[in-house]
């Protein structure tokens, strides 16, 4: 009960951090994350449907049979280019929290989690030359925001049969983004001036999903997800709604031998359903989403699946909030893992590594090589 | 499984060390790449309020010059240095016995704070004046006593020397000149005044001054058999300096500054409300326009001290020692003066802040300046003290 209590403290503490700082998460409510675990990540998210640690499908922790928590962290360095220049950055998050586990002598199993629904972390450095009392006087520019929307789950799943599972989460999806502006300039008559203010975000959602085994090999997931209007606050001033999006998940599973399990999954966001909030609040929109994702898993010891699988994924997305009206933005990965277990399978180490490339429009490019390290403990 | 425990309470609290480290800039192309401009930069001119512009005087005492001001034939005007000194002792003690001193020379020593480097051939004069004089006495009554048979001797500055002291060496045969009469009690008066080829003017320490005013020191021996004791000084300070300075007239509507009496200028600015309240000064400037060239010395910069004020009470307000700003000005400049002001005009922005929007100017050294400015009051709405202020207004960028 103590480190339930303890994990539950985590998750909030954890909650409002994400990852993927990015140039291309400066509009609209910043880069889509991705609730699933490091297993999935390093399965390119083709998994994330039926992976009992993702926080995707809430059907998917009708497999959960122990208490298990998990919690991981991110180390990513980047590399950005703009048609104003090139830099490297390096930055290190908490994407997500997760706690499941089975409500003994019932069919059911329940969780709580706290994964990033968003990120909106960057700093972006700009000049400019203004005439000041008819000079002309170079100005240095930054702005920067911290935070991103949370996505805190709860879920519960039944499990109807050996088959079938169904679930149901309800979200909150809180955030912020902590603004600073700064002015300075390079004559030093001139002072530097900042302003600092945070956009405040509460939403809620519910999401509901289906895992079928479909004979002995193939197993097909689905979910769905609605979330309602994420009411946008600046400096605790009503700003008014953004309209958050539906999604829809679909992806199977195979299993090839005893070795190899293979997975893929699409996914789709009506993300425009956001943009004429977006408009209205200052933004220039967003455009829906689509998300494809596969991966492979292979089991050196078909006896003892979690002791060093490896893994290997591929996954490609377009992102929701262009750039510049009319671009189109798009990441690609692949990505790789394996796995740890300790204490006679009760603690764990997951780890992923991805490599991952942004585009939107002419000249904004981005590199990322992304490690995720992930701690899972069974009391 | 406490075990278990510890270890995810340890690895959950590295992470909480470790979380949030980051190293984040990206170039950006602004304005299609930043999500909202920034902060949006304002220039606007706000004149002194009309009518509430002033210049009081009387901020230095008649008697309390920080210096002393001597010239000849500058825009500042004519000024000429006294001093008094007390009678003379003429005896030193040894051994406790009073012993006479018999003096064999005097140096005169005054310092020399400021001149005009570039005029060579300064000479100074000193003159036995009655040692009556007070800050009472005009120019024309201290030039009356200034003549060839009062004269001292004079001293011909060294071109090379910008401060320091200045000796006047008085022989045996002339110490009669540096004596005090019986009729004075013995008191001494001593009345300065500077020939150059051109106009010029200097400053000389007065006995407040740091440097210290004008000291005769005597040299001379005694008769003792103590040979270590037989060379003596006698040191007499000045226990009275002042000068007396006849300056340009004023016009009736400008604002002076400066003065051998301290007259100090109070501006009042009313600022926009909406500006006040949300824009953040980047810049301010104090211009002020001259009424004609600007009296004072050449080559002696005239400090020009702005400073808000804790309370506006007028003549009276308390001027604030934390918030001061600064100018140089320069003799005989026609051009617009601009005192930079930031750092009490961005106090007046502070949010909250209940600073009065006034500010306060002296020439500094107070009353030991040649420095005497006049401006254009706010009579004149074009030409009227004003505040240039640069300022920026919140954008709230990083909109969604």
């Amino acid at each position: 009960m103590r480190l339930l209590t303890t994990l539950g403290a985590a998750m909030l503490l954890g909650a409002p951090l994400a990852a993927q700082s990015s140039q291309f998460g400066t509009r609209g409510l910043g880069i889509p994350l991705s609730p699933i675990s490091v297993r999935a990540t390093g399965l390119g998210g083709g998994f994330s449907l039926f992976d009992a640690q993702s926080a995707l499908n809430p059907a998917s922790i009708g497999e959960v049979l122990f208490l298990n928590a998990s919690f991981q962290t991110v180390q990513s360095w980047r590399h950005s280019e703009s048609p104003a220049g090139s830099a490297s950055i390096s930055d290190n998050r908490y994407p997500g929290v997760f706690v499941a586990g089975p409500i003994g002598g019932t069919p059911l199993s329940v969780s709580l989690s706290a994964s990033g629904y968003t990120d909106r972390n960057f700093v972006l450095a700009s000049r400019d030359t203004l005439i000041l009392r008819g000079v002309p006087v170079e100005s240095f520019d930054t702005i920067s925001s911290q935070g991103g929307l949370s996505d805190l789950r709860l879920a519960v799943a039944l499990r109807q049969s050996s088959a079938i599972q169904w679930g149901v989460g309800f979200h909150m999806i809180p955030g912020s983004n902590r603004i600073v502006s700064h002015r300075a300039f390079a004559d030093t008559t001139y002072s530097g001036a900042s302003e600092r203010f945070t956009y405040s975000y509460l939403g809620f959602g519910i999401s509901a999903g289906v895992v079928a085994r479909i004979g002995k090999y193939l197993t097909l997931a689905g979910m769905v997800r609605a979330d309602n209007r994420v009411k946008v606050e600046l400096d605790s001033a009503s700003l008014g709604h953004a309209k958050l999006p539906m999604t829809f998940s679909g992806g199977a599973r195979l299993q090839l031998g005893d070795r190899v399990l293979v997975a893929g999954s699409a996914l789709y966001r009506n993300w425009s359903t956001s943009s004429a909030d977006l408009v209205r609040l200052g933004g220039i929109g967003s455009v829906n989403t689509t998300e494809l994702s596969a991966g492979v898993e292979y089991y050196p010891d078909p006896k003892r699946p979690t002791k060093h699988p490896f893994r290997f994924g591929v996954r490609h997305a377009t992102l929701p909030f262009p750039l510049r009206l009319g671009d189109k933005t798009s990441e690609t990965a692949v990505s790789a893992g394996t796995s740890f277990r300790f204490v006679a399978g009760r603690a764990g180490l997951d780890m992923a590594l991805q490599q991952l490339w942004r585009k939107g429009g002419a000249g904004f490019t981005e590199r990322a090589t992304l490690l995720t390290l992930g701690v899972s403990v069974r009391p | 499984m406490r075990r278990l425990g510890s270890f995810t309470v340890s690895l959950l609290g590295l992470g909480l060390l470790v979380a949030c480290q980051e190293r984040l800039s990206s170039p950006a192309e602004c304005p299609q790449l930043c999500p909202g401009t920034s902060l949006v930069v304002f220039d606007t001119v706000i004149t002194a309020t009309a009518g509430l512009d002033s210049s009081f005087t009387g901020y230095v005492g008649a008697d309390q010059a920080p210096a002393l001001l001597v010239s000849d034939g500058i825009s500042a005007g004519e000024a000429r240095a006294f001093a008094t000194f007390p009678r003379r002792s003429d005896s030193v003690s040894i051994a406790g016995i009073l012993t006479p001193v018999s003096v064999d020379s005097v140096a005169l020593t005054t310092q020399l704070l400021a001149r005009d480097s570039t005029v060579t051939g300064l000479k100074i004069f000193y003159y036995r004046v009655t040692p009556d004089l007070d800050s009472t006495v005009t120019l024309a009554a201290l030039d009356a006593m200034m003549t060839p048979d009062n004269l001292i001797d004079s001293l011909l500055v060294s071109d090379t020397l910008r401060r320091g002291p200045l000796r006047l060496i008085v022989k045996r045969d002339d110490l009669g000149r540096l004596a005090g009469s019986d009729a004075d009690s013995g008191r001494f008066g001593l009345g300065i005044r500077i020939k150059a080829p051109q106009p010029t003017g200097v400053r000389l320490g007065s006995i407040l001054s740091v440097q210290g005013g004008p000291v005769l020191i005597g040299y001379g021996s005694v008769v003792t058999l103590d040979t270590a004791q037989q060379h003596q000084t006698l040191t007499t300070t000045a226990d009275k300096s002042n000068y007396v300075i006849e300056p340009p007239a004023i016009s009736p509507d400008g604002l002076v500054v400066g003065g051998k009496l301290g007259t100090r200028i109070i501006l009042r600015f009313d600022i926009p409300r909406r500006i006040r309240d949300s824009a953040t000064v980047l810049r301010a400037t104090l211009e002020l326009t001259p009424v004609g060239p600007i009296p004072g010395l050449r080559n002696d910069p005239i400090a020009l001290q702005v400073r808000g004020v804790l309370v506006d009470l007028g003549a009276k307000s308390p001027a604030l020692s934390t918030l001061v700003s600064s100018g140089t000005l320069l003799a005989d400049s026609t051009d617009v003066q601009l005192v930079e002001v930031f750092s009490i005009v961005s106090a007046w922005f502070t949010p909250g802040s209940k600073a009065p929007t006034t500010l306060l100017m002296a020439v500094v050294p107070e009353g030991g300046s040649f420095g005497r400015p006049e401006f254009v009051s706010t009579a004149d709405p074009v030409n009227g003290p004003r505040l240039r202020i640069t300022y920026a207004l919140p954008s709230r960028p990083g909109h969604p």
